[in-house]
């Protein structure tokens, strides 16, 4: 038997977590990513420091560019606090997607239905009414099908994606739906109509920097979320429901309606984020615009990265918005598309790899190789 | 290979250990450990939860390499480094909680893992029964290779797992609280068996932390204590007395029978007619049970476990449906099965699944410490809760129950079994509940614990609660209750004033003797 | 016209065509979830698969029984690093699984290492040159009814039959697909026979990942010869859906897979047969008789009895005290 196999490696747990490794740890999971990125990168013979160069320019550093950031993280702030909120209590809604999707749906349905003449503080609330309530009704089926008959919401959420991508792309594509325009070019090449400009959300200069109505509105959330989820009877119940259900029964909970109400909760956030993607950006309902953007799949990455913490998806938002902005901006043969994907998937493999570091101390030992079964 | 040795041809130990050592982080499970099995012997390693008998059986079958010591086997020295070479060198567990496969058959169990039959990667199921069904005979363990787990009875099941170990060739059976799941007859038939292996060449390790199966059972004897062997002695002329000081090493504080029970016109503070239930297969589990708890009384249920007792306490938490019956809380009818409405009632459940039901594993004390009365004021002030009133609440509530732990805001899954239970019990009673149930309140706690959850007990009735004591220990049933109902396959085969119940009358109701038979 | 000409027959013979790729994905994921591990990163380790077998069909020359299976094995190898990827992550550092299986997805899916490398390698640009072409098996496949739908496929859909047999016999009729068994129900009992949990652990989802990477090369060499991002469109998720429906055994897995590719063909077929079907809601039905199927297996009682691996998604650890 050889040495290697002989060595085994175990997990101890450690019994307090040094303080230093709450930041030494995502920094390092994030320096090893990049790491990994520039391996892969160079396979595929690419310079890596090019690469983190122009990133770190376009994303954060240029004149404008923060500006550009804070676009792209506004949508991923919203799919961040969905997937979040949902984890939080084992609901594993991976359809922030369709979510999303649905509430840019009914948020540019209810703009249209106002028309022009609508005062435009009424057209925001109701978009914003209504993309939540688009959302929450998305994610109430998973929601229910689970509670109901317990089946995998997993599946079923992602399922739902597709069926609402089908449905966006019928709208404007296959019909002659309320969302289509159909005169001028419209009736040539599918196109969605473009909302009234009272419905437009409007933006705040702070200096150079330009502020979405849109994210101020998730920040905004994200501590409520904050509150709701330490300070209420609510919050306690989604935190006794999520570590143990069997507790929350015992406890004369109702682990069923818990869930559902989180799963629409959470339906609710990134069907706001499909109106903000409406109202505040592009004006407009764009199925394979949505579609491209993902933006519900790199939610999940946003809250995993936040330890599903809604104050720290503020902050991880805004940095893969850096990311993903400075991925759009340099998209071009030597910057391919995929890269920002790869490189965010990297960094959840790093972070998740890292925080077992943090919870364990690993221990070599002259062991067999079962014992690494640990 | 054959096994069948001549005892007195032999005169090297079949199994010792010297100066066996194990640490775990902050703690030294197993210290300096010494003791030889003889062939032929069955030999009992006594002690009390958290005397490193676990740790040191987990070093015989090779799972723990001990950081210092070593094993001999036949007299010649070993390295055992995975259970396959525990098993190579003769040694097999016989594990209390039993490593079976419920949806396998027991040829497929007995299979697993162990050398192939015949040549080929292919399972010749026809070729193992075949040797099972020999083995069986041979040992008079009785059991069909076909059958799957879970259609069989604990002792069936436990035979199976011995078959198991015969199967590989064990020359040495490590037996770990074998007992403790059987009914008394069980156990009875365990012995003898035991017999027929140790007639046959075979030594048994007995693990167990009772002196009276293991004086019966044992030939010699060590005992363990805080992972020390401190002593080897002859079943022979060994008493309770000098074994339970050995075991403990100190005086140890019994808590006795008040005997006296409820006052006479007490009232009823819980009444259960006809109440019958499902199991979890959709089966019926409960039997139109009927009995009566007065304030001030221990009414203890005693039975085997999965005779019921689970899915009597489970109603009676409003955790599970049941299909008829009447129950009564002080006056009042119990509606729906619904948790909440017990708990309004006054019926206060400390459930045998302690931080798997009982509590919220990452929630604090504090936290835990509300979990029944979060939804109304003084704890919340909806939609809010008022963290100053839960901790408050919490400081008080700890002194009381004496829990101990770094502060209130350590997460439960970090307190000892005995602290758990403490808060449990705190919680429980600070909702002043008109009736107590609980759920083998005591079992894997050290013998300091057991003692305070007893008292706890004990006060619980001194105040007025009517206590619902679910229990498979007899000796703990016999010193706490007033009046004893023995359940078997879902029905109440007997009640018993305590004054009268000895563990042999008990023994023959809960293996579904008729209250005649007793006397 | 032929007894074969009939849309009946066609819908079948497409049903296998269609289902191929979903029958190599879900026996993969069977044999990952029966050593107790859940692999969500199916639909990722597919498009890796098809990638790089993509990839290797497009640019090496030479005769097409050499080029096919080396891109087949390039697809296999990529797809295993990935799945060995999420291995350590679950099995060796205990993280969760659902979590490391999504984030494999992402990191490899329609818009991350998948289309970067596709990107990278300019795929698209070039259409692959070798494709596995029908194969007339025995030469049946002008027989009638039976000709079409069993004797003119690809050499992959023959291969994955030849799989559901082997995996069959393995898990049911060998001391290793026992012992795998036994793993996925009790992880402690099968460590308390001395089998190597970790590494029947570690095997299974490695070779799991192979079929996810066949799986995708299904596509890119035969369905979708010209390659798009994400051109799996969500089978890697049905497939899951599959292990659910099929109760963990290969053969019913082979059924349900079949179903849904008559599902996932139905558009085309029904389209080039002139008959119109709003083209949404066809195209729809997979992802809706997906979750139709799910609810109808989760509620049912068989499902209680036949169900999931006991230990699966759950990380093994010795009891250390």
């Amino acid at each position: 038997m050889s040495v290697a196999s002989r060595l085994g490696v175990r997990l101890e747990p450690r019994v307090d977590v040094p303080r230093w490794m709450n930041w030494a740890v995502p920094i390092g999971s994030f320096l090893s990513a990049l790491l990994v990125g520039s391996v892969v990168l160079l396979i595929t013979s690419q310079n890596p420091i090019s690469v983190y160069q122009r990133i770190l320019e376009r994303g954060f550093l240029d004149s404008g560019s923060l500006s550009n950031t804070l676009i792209s993280a506004t949508p991923l702030l919203f799919t961040g606090l969905c997937a979040a909120v949902a984890f939080r209590v084992g609901f594993f809604n991976i359809g922030g997607e369709g979510q999303f999707y649905v509430g840019a749906v009914f948020a540019s349905g209810i703009a249209l239905a106002l028309g022009a003449d609508a005062q435009s503080w009424i057209a925001i609330g109701a978009m914003i009414l209504a993309g939540a309530l688009g959302g929450a009704l998305w994610a109430f089926i998973p929601g229910i099908l689970r509670a109901r008959f317990r089946t995998n919401e997993i599946i079923t959420s992602l399922m739902l994606n597709y069926v609402a991508g089908i449905g966006a792309t019928y709208l404007i594509f296959e019909s002659d739906s309320f969302w289509r325009e159909l005169s001028g070019t419209g009736a040539v090449f599918p196109k969605g109509k473009i909302i009234p400009l009272t419905a437009q959300w409007p933006s705040f200069d702070l200096g150079t920097l330009v502020v979405p109505f849109g994210l101020l509105l998730g920040v905004l959330v994200a501590v409520w979320l904050h509150v709701l989820q330490r300070r209420t009877r609510f919050g306690y119940e989604m935190r006794v429901v999520g570590g143990a259900p069997s507790t929350a029964r015992y406890a004369g909970m109702r682990p069923a309606r818990v869930v559902v109400a989180v799963a629409m909760l959470s339906g609710a956030l990134a069907g706001l984020g499909g109106a903000t993607d409406v109202g505040n950006f592009r004006h407009v309902l764009d199925p394979k615009g949505l579609q491209q953007s993902g933006f519900g799949y790199a939610g999940i990455v946003v809250a995993a990265l936040a330890r599903l913490n809604p104050l720290a998806v503020v902050f991880v938002a805004i940095i893969l918005g850096g990311i993903t902005n400075a991925g759009y901006a340099l998209q071009g043969p030597d910057f391919p598309a995929g890269l920002v994907g790869t490189l965010e998937g990297l960094i959840l493999f790093c972070t998740l790899g890292g925080e077992v570091l943090a919870r364990y101390r690993i221990v070599l030992s002259r062991r067999r190789p079962e014992a690494m079964s640990a | 290979m054959t096994n069948s040795v001549d005892p007195k041809a032999v005169t090297a130990a079949a199994v010792a250990a010297f100066g066996i050592s194990k640490r775990f982080p902050g703690v030294i499970a197993n210290d300096d450990v010494n003791f030889e099995v003889r062939v032929g012997e069955v030999h009992a390693l006594l002690g009390e939860n958290g005397a490193g008998k676990t740790t040191l059986s987990n070093i015989l079958t090779g799972l723990y390499r001990p950081d210092a010591g070593h094993l001999e086997i036949a007299g010649s020295p070993v390295v055992l480094d995975s259970p396959r070479e525990a098993i190579e060198a003769g040694i097999g567990m016989v594990h209390q909680h039993f490593r079976l496969i419920p949806t396998f058959t027991v040829a497929e169990n007995i299979a697993l893992g162990a050398p192939r039959v015949g040549e080929g990667p292919a399972l010749r199921m026809g070729v193992i029964e075949e040797r099972i069904r020999e083995l069986g005979q041979r040992f008079e363990l009785d059991v069909d290779p076909r059958a799957r787990i879970w259609q069989l009875s604990v002792g069936e099941q436990q035979r199976v797992e011995i078959l198991k170990v015969l199967y590989r060739d064990a020359t040495t059976l490590i037996m770990d609280e074998p007992t403790a799941v059987l009914t008394p007859i069980e156990a009875e038939a365990l012995t003898s068996t035991i017999r027929s292996l140790t007639d046959q060449g075979r030594s048994v390790i007995f693990i167990s932390h009772k002196l009276g199966e293991v004086l019966s059972v044992a030939d010699r004897i060590t005992v363990l204590r805080q992972g020390r062997s401190v002593a080897t002695l002859d079943a022979d002329g060994a008493t309770r007395e000098q074994l339970a000081s050995i075991m403990v090493g100190r005086e140890v504080e019994r808590v006795e029978r008040r005997g006296t029970g409820a006052l006479p016109g007490a009232p009823v503070v819980l009444a259960v007619e006809d109440l019958s239930a499902d199991g979890d297969r959709g089966t019926p589990a409960l039997r139109s049970v009927s009995f009566e708890v007065r304030g001030g009384e221990i009414v203890a249920v005693a039975g085997v476990a999965g005779n019921g007792q689970r899915e009597l306490v489970e109603v009676l938490a409003g955790l599970r449906p049941r299909t008829s019956g009447v129950i009564d809380v002080d006056g009042e009818l119990m509606a729906r099965a619904d948790a909440r409405h017990p708990i309004r009632m006054g019926v206060a459940y400390v459930p045998q699944d302690r931080l798997g039901t009982g509590l919220a594993p990452d929630l604090s004390i504090a936290e835990n410490l509300v979990l029944k009365r979060y939804r109304r004021p003084p704890v919340a002030r909806p939609p809010f809760l008022r963290s100053s009133v839960i901790d408050a609440e919490a400081e008080t509530l700890m002194a009381q129950f004496d829990v101990r732990a770094p502060s209130s805001h350590t997460p439960t899954r970090r307190l000892s079994g005995g602290n758990v239970q403490k808060v449990l019990l705190a919680r429980e009673m600070s909702g002043r509940p008109k009736v107590l149930v609980v759920s083998t309140p005591t079992q894997g706690l050290d013998i300091g614990a057991v003692a305070t959850v007893h008292r706890l007990l004990l006060d619980a009735a001194a105040e007025g609660v009517g206590v619902l004591l679910v229990s498979e220990d007899l000796d703990e049933v016999l010193a706490l209750a007033d009046r004893i109902l023995v359940m078997y396959e879902g029905t109440i085969t007997g009640a018993v004033e305590a004054e009268q119940a000895s563990i042999e009358s008990i023994g023959v109701l809960m293996g579904g003797g008729a209250a005649e038979d007793v006397a | 016209m032929s007894v074969n000409d009939n849309l009946f027959v066609i819908i079948l013979a497409s049903a296998i065509f269609y289902g191929t790729p979903l029958v190599f994905a879900a026996l993969g994921e069977l044999l990952s979830e029966r050593s107790g591990v859940i692999n969500l990163g199916v639909e990722g380790m597919m498009l890796l698969g098809a990638v790089c077998s993509a990839v290797v069909a497009a640019n090496l020359d030479g005769p097409a029984a050499l080029v096919l299976p080396l891109a087949l094995l390039a697809g296999m190898a990529a797809a295993a690093l990935g799945a060995a990827i999420h291995a350590f992550l679950v099995i060796t550092l205990r993280v969760n699984q659902i979590i490391s299986g999504l984030a494999l997805t992402i990191f490899a899916g329609a818009a991350g290492l998948s289309s970067y490398l596709a990107n990278v390698w300019g795929l698209g640009r070039n259409p692959s040159l070798n494709q596995f072409g029908r194969m007339d098996l025995f030469g049946l496949k002008d027989v009638p009814v039976v000709g079409p739908i069993l004797f003119d496929q690809t050499l992959l859909t023959y291969l994955s039959w030849l799989l559901v047999g082997l995996a069959m016999v393995y898990l049911f009729r060998t001391r290793m697909g026992l012992h795998l068994r036994a793993v996925g129900e009790s992880p402690q009992t099968a460590d308390s026979v001395g089998i190597p949990v970790t590494r029947y652990r570690y095997g299974h989802v490695i070779v799991g990942g192979m079929f996810a990477g066949i799986a995708g090369a299904c596509y890119s060499l035969t369905i979708v010869p010209t390659w798009a991002n994400g051109l799996t469109s969500g089978a890697g998720w049905i497939a899951l859906a599959l292990v659910i429906f099929g109760f963990w055994r290969p053969d019913l897995t082979l059924v349900g897979a079949y179903l849904f590719g008559a599902l996932s063909s139905l558009s085309f077929t029904l389209q080039a047969r002139g008959i119109d079907v709003p083209s949404a809601l066809l195209n729809a039905l997979p992802y809706l008789a997906t979750i139709v199927v799910l609810v109808l297996v989760s509620n049912s009682r068989l499902s209680r009895r036949l169900g999931s691996p006991a230990a699966l998604g759950r990380p093994y650890e010795r009891e250390e005290r």
